[in-house]
């Protein structure tokens, strides 16, 4: 009968047929896409937030190393947190110093829980699940009970990943790039090598990549086969074309990471030598292995994933602004046909521009030309996405919502970390760049005030929706100042930092990299001087820029006090929403009842029009709805003519 | 409030939802096994040693080949019977699938057994002895009278736990131990324990006394009644141990003093394979404590043998050959790797019988045979450069091999669990909605012709060629 | 997809006569494997070709592919060619022609 879902009876059936759920059905072991949508966004939230912390731990060390972190003792002597803290971190820090071992734990599980457990989660999977069957017009995604094995999928990753803190081993330490040999020899004297953090990180993994696949599958089938009538193609809001191309990323790049850490965890626990070659010797004696595998084909095998994840991180932001411009301008999107094929080609030259990491592992001249070649292409379709959406400002009657200041403030960071990566593009430039400071700087720009400041702009959008009421305004601008401040001093001064030979692995900030070379600039004079007004003593030189860089993160820190607490307390304290469209928008995940119910709709929702008709001359309101057939009428089934069958089909 | 289109398919895409979706599913699946077969590739390009050809057992892969082929005919037939509403032929063919799927691990299990049963050994000068450990391969260590425990400070991977590590591989029953502060006790848990709480104890009093960050680890020393014999493989130690070592780490970081007793290492030979070997004939496979002179003579026979083979194979009737010798895997393999079928060489008379070839295409002395019947050497610990179980710590060709085949076979069980699940306990959707069961059994049968899709790739790729 | 009885009938017949030449070009695959081409290289080739073909086999006829909607090819293009470029790039970072060998 679901042949028949879009009939008018079985619409009627929706407000009877409907049973209440007990709690664990309804909240935990949802197959609801909405529920499933809310749970990976909080928990997308709370690991960055986590990730972001461990991060703190990092900057602190760096601008004083040997010194205890702050509040050290103070948490040590919280009954119950104490014990959390000291198994989890604590016992590798003697005396709340951060040594070089637990460096490198926070340093690989920073990067390994901001990409794979933050911003993934939160920004692919939370509003891809939430927002896209809603803004297509379906009861559910298709496949309900593959997405709720999804979501527990990635949780166990999650669990995987945290758990591995209180090994025995700690966690794992080898960057989140996790390069073999060393990755693959380091630490193997355990007693049981299942026990150790590395092995859980690779199994963490596994499962997280089998969620992802599930996701994807599950995204890509449900855009493909349950569009609303009349929801063609070019009548898609870009925000589910965005998420269609990021679904392809990870469909097929992942399981080429995949086969990198089963690979490895070949390597580490059955002793095989797929990416050792052979004669490595380590602490002067020749490792007990056959060898004959090479470390290149890691390289290949991890960056062939994680390239395209570069875009799986950035197009959701694209994707999100693409609904909130035009919303806060009240002008249509520009370019949007534009956007669309710009963004399908990102996504086919995502996949052939990896090796652009590994210029120096000596993989051979002819290697780096091509990919500096296709590196250099790929800047293109990402020039006009940003173009487009700059574009789209142009003579709007901009409201400055909480979310169209992270929208807008989106634009020049990205632009900044795009511009700063073109030089990255070529050999001769990022032989003397790779692994510094300005590496960091440009990925951070892309993906911290680019990506999460969309990711933060949805968040702010789409609230009203799941809870029906409004995230605090002021509040939302009291996130948003401190934010864009706190980014920018934690990242600028690092492209100058970069320049200047700082290595991006230095636990202790270049303690001694001073003795060597004090370079010192106006921008070393200005930080210092200013420092120096309230009081403090910043050396003149790049090591005086750590001090700031750490001021900046803590900055940010505070900025998110406002958020969290907005978040939280609007629930039930927001203001409640005037109706279920409150920012008069166009695309049909407004038209559903706030918060929508189980099933979504309550009438036969069909498309009419385009995703983003603001402004639309001769109609007396600034906006017309997907939807609506006249100004505030939904358009009926039958005024949508029947698709026409598949040619190939028989 | 139904989810559209998981019957019928959508007009304009032509396809119902789980088609789609698993034509995603297997794309991604082709990337998975893109990776691993282009790993594949890499590493055979890249390989330092010669690449095993015909080494697998090519019977066992030959019928797991038909068995999948069979396997794929009839979940096509399954699912045929059940468009046409035979309902008993689609649970027959549909049975039969899952069996088949059955009949192939159970053959993949044979093949891995056998691999995990025989070993290599890579003597320093190159030559490799392929065998058996009759015994395994175990160490004697002996003369000691001291442990050294060492208790960490901190949270640690490498703990004392003596009881669980050392204990085991002690020689006969294990002694009485003396404490430092001279009491007498039985090793045991309770014992150690307690042991292990009184030095965490100094070592936190250490701690404070001296203004230490950081608790420091703390040793026991316990003296052993009667000195120590431990028999043990070396795995379980935290590193090899080289050639006449005086003291011992165990993988709980308790070492140990004392002197080496025995690390010979007892191989029931049956292959000797010199292509790495620079001085084929000075081998030290032909030491005369190992297989001595005999052997050597055998290969030399043999090695002419399959010269003059060659040569009468591909001689071009003017003294050359149209193969080039060096080249040739093949004839490489039939020149420098002598199979060992019994305990003594048999008589190679080829100058006698001439045109009465034997030649020896023997897989390396197919894994698994009767033990008894081959010669035995004593391999000294300084000869032994590196050896291994026929597992993928052996080379990278096992590595790939048990890669590829271990996750195909993880593909088979997953394909025959999901068939197995139609058959069984979707018997009332056959009752109300045959035509939505028979989309299932079409999407799984899908999947489970890229099982088969894969293998038809694999069994060349690592049985053949 | 052909769903009437006559058709499926018809259906069954090509999938027995498919199935017997897959078994067929598995014994030639074995036997021509312990046939010595001129170099070994060529015994690969030819070991693949005929896996290709009979993989091509599987694929159009007993999954479909020889009618399937066009949305399914335009899927498998995409992953044809990255796995392709996976393929060639692991290879070539074996063997650079661009060496300076003049230097």
């Amino acid at each position: 009968m679901s042949a028949a879902a879009h009939t008018h009876d079985h619409a009627h059936d929706h407000a009877h047929d409907h049973h209440e759920p007990g709690f664990i059905a309804k909240y935990i072991f949802s197959t609801d896409h909405k529920t499933i949508g809310i749970q990976y966004a909080i928990s997308g939230l709370l690991f960055l937030l986590f990730g972001f912390f461990l991060m703190l731990l990092m900057r602190w060390s760096i601008a004083y190393p040997g010194q205890p972190i702050p509040g050290f003792q103070i948490i040590n002597s919280i009954p119950g947190v104490s014990w959390v803290f000291n198994e989890m971190i604590g016992r590798w820090a003697p005396g709340g110093v951060v040594n070089g071992e637990l460096y490198n734990m926070l340093g690989a599980m920073h990067g390994t829980i901001m990409v794979f457990l933050g911003i993934v989660p939160l920004g692919f999977a939370g509003f891809v699940n939430f927002v896209m069957p809603l803004q297509i017009g379906t009861i559910d995604m298709a496949f309900p009970r593959l997405n709720m094995w999804s979501y527990w999928l990635f949780f166990v990753s999650g669990v995987g990943m945290l758990a591995s803190f209180f090994l025995g081993t700690g966690s794992v330490q080898t960057g989140w790039t996790m390069y073999s040999p060393l990755a693959s020899t380091t630490s193997l004297a355990v007693t049981n090598i299942w026990m150790h953090g590395h092995t859980w990180w690779l199994l963490s993994m596994v499962f997280n990549i089998s969620a992802s696949l599930l996701g994807s599958v599950n995204v890509i089938t449900t855009i493909i086969n349950l569009r609303a009538k009349g929801l063609t193609w070019m009548r898609m809001p870009f925000f589910c074309w965005a998420m269609f191309i990021v679904a392809f990323l990870l469909l097929l790049a992942f399981p080429p990471l995949e086969v990198a850490a089963l690979l490895q965890l070949s390597d580490r626990v059955f002793g095989s030598s797929f990416f050792l070659p052979t004669g490595l010797m380590e602490g002067g004696q020749h490792l007990d292995i056959s060898g004959g595998g090479s470390p290149l084909l890691y390289q290949h095998l991890f960056w062939f994933l994680a390239h395209p994840e570069v875009y799986v991180l950035i197009l959701p932001a694209f994707a999100i602004l693409a609904e909130v411009i035009p919303a806060n301008t009240r002008r249509p999107l520009w370019g949007y046909k534009a956007m669309v094929y710009a963004g399908l080609t990102l996504g086919f030259l995502s996949f052939l521009v990896w090796a652009h990491h590994m210029y120096l592992t000596g993989m051979g001249t002819m290697m780096s030309t091509y990919f500096q070649i296709t590196t250099v292409l790929i800047s293109v379709p990402s020039v006009i996405l940003l173009t487009c959406l700059m574009i789209s400002l142009w003579g709007g009657s901009i409201r400055f919502t909480p979310q169209m200041l992270f929208a807008s403030a989106f634009l020049p960071m990205f632009g900044i970390g795009g511009l700063t990566g073109l030089p990255l593009a070529f050999t001769f430039i990022d032989l003397a760049l790779h692994d510094t400071y300005y590496v960091i700087g440009h990925f951070h720009y892309v993906v911290a005030p680019g990506t999460i400041f969309g990711l933060f702009a949805g968040v702010y959008h789409w609230y009203p929706k799941a809870t029906g009421r409004i995230m605090n305004d002021f509040l939302g601008k009291l996130h948003f100042w401190p934010s864009l401040v706190g980014m920018n001093l934690i990242f600028a001064p690092m492209f100058i930092q970069g320049m200047g030979g700082f290595h991006r692995r230095w636990y202790d900030g270049g303690k001694y990299f001073e003795q060597t070379s004090s370079v010192s600039n106006w921008f070393t004079e200005l930080t210092s001087g200013v420092f120096g007004l309230f009081g403090m003593n910043v050396p003149n030189n790049l090591l005086g820029l750590n001090v700031l860089i750490t001021f900046g993160a803590i900055i940010l820190m505070l900025g998110q006090v406002p958020f969290i607490l907005n978040f939280w307390l609007s629930i039930k304290g927001g203001k409640k929403v005037k109706n279920d469209n409150p920012w008069d928008c166009t695309t049909l995940e407004w038209a559903t009842p706030t918060p929508p119910p189980h099933g979504n709709f309550t009438f036969d929702i069909v498309a009419v029009r385009g995703p983003y008709e603001y402004s639309v001359p001769g109609v007396n309101q600034d906006f017309f709805p997907q939807w609506e057939s006249s100004p505030g009428k939904a358009a009926e089934p039958s005024a949508v003519p029947a698709a026409p069958a598949a040619a190939h089909h028989h | 409030m139904d989810i559209p289109y998981t019957v019928t398919a959508r007009p304009d895409t032509g396809l119902y939802n789980a088609k789609v979706g698993i034509w995603l599913f297997l794309a991604s699946e082709v990337m998975l096994f893109g990776g691993l077969f282009s790993s594949y590739i890499f590493l055979r390009v890249g390989a330092d040693y010669p690449w095993p050809v015909h080494e697998l057992n090519v019977t066992l892969g030959f019928v797991n080949t038909l068995v999948l082929i069979g396997s794929s005919v009839t979940v096509l037939l399954a699912w045929a019977n059940l468009k046409l509403r035979n309902i008993a032929k689609y649970k027959m063919y549909m049975i039969i699938t899952v069996l088949c799927a059955g009949a192939f691990m159970v053959n993949k299990s044979f093949e891995y057994k056998a691999k995990f049963q025989h070993y290599s050994v890579t003597l320093t000068d190159g030559t490799i002895l392929t065998g058996h450990l009759p015994h395994g391969y175990e160490i004697e260590f002996g003369d000691v009278t001291t442990l050294n425990l060492t208790v960490a400070g901190k949270h640690s991977a490498v703990d004392a736990d003596p009881v669980d590590y050392v204990l085991p591989y002690i020689k006969g029953e294990a002694p009485k131990f003396k404490t430092e502060s001279g009491e007498e006790i039985v090793l045991d848990k309770a014992s150690f324990t307690k042991l292990r709480a009184e030095a965490h104890e100094k070592a936190v009093a250490k701690a404070k006394a001296d203004g230490l960050k950081e608790t420091p680890n703390w040793n026991i020393k316990l003296t052993a009644a009667s000195p120590i014999t431990f028999v043990l493989p070396p795995s379980k130690l935290l590193a090899k141990p080289v050639a006449g070592a005086t003291a011992i780490a165990f993988r709980d970081g308790t070492t140990v003093e004392g002197k080496m007793i025995n690390d010979k290492m007892t191989l029931e030979v049956d292959g000797i394979d010199l292509r790495a070997t620079p001085d084929k004939e000075k081998s030290l496979a032909f030491n005369e404590h190992y297989l001595g002179e005999p052997w050597k003579k055998a290969f030399i026979d043999q090695r002419e043998h399959a010269i003059a083979e060659f040569n009468e194979k591909y001689g071009d009737g003017k003294g050359g050959t149209t193969r080039d010798p060096l080249k040739s895997a093949t004839h490489q393999k039939h020149m420098f790797f002598v199979p060992i079928h019994s305990a003594t060489p048999e008589v190679h008379e080829h100058a006698k019988a001439e045109g009465e070839h034997k030649a020896e295409a023997h897989a390396p002395a197919e894994h698994g045979d009767a033990h008894g019947h081959h010669p035995e050497v004593h391999l000294e610990r300084q000869h032994v450069h590196f050896f291994s179980n026929f597992t993928p710590k052996l080379n990278s060709y096992y590595a790939i091999y048990f890669t590829l085949t271990g996750l195909h076979g993880l593909h088979v069980v997953a394909g025959a669990l999901v068939l197995g699940y139609f058959v069984v306990f979707n018997g009332r959707m056959l009752r109300e909605d045959p035509e939505r069961l028979a989309n299932r059994v079409e999407v799984g049968g899908l999947f489970w012709h890229f099982v088969d899709l894969v293998w038809i790739f694999l069994f060349p790729l690592l049985y053949l060629l | 997809m052909a769903d009437s009885p006559q058709e499926i009938q018809k259906q069954v017949k090509k999938i027995l006569l498919i199935g017997a030449i897959l078994i067929f070009f598995t014994v030639v695959t074995v036997a021509l494997s312990y046939v010595e081409l001129p170099s070994h290289s060529l015994n690969i080739i030819v070991g693949m070709i005929l896996a290709t073909i009979k993989a091509a086999l599987v694929a159009l006829v007993f999954m479909h592919l020889n009618h399937e909607a066009k949305l399914v090819y335009k899927v498998l293009a995409f992953t044809g060619a990255f796995v392709t470029a996976l393929f060639l790039l692991f290879y070539f970072s074996n063997i650079d022609p661009l060496v300076f060998k003049d230097f």
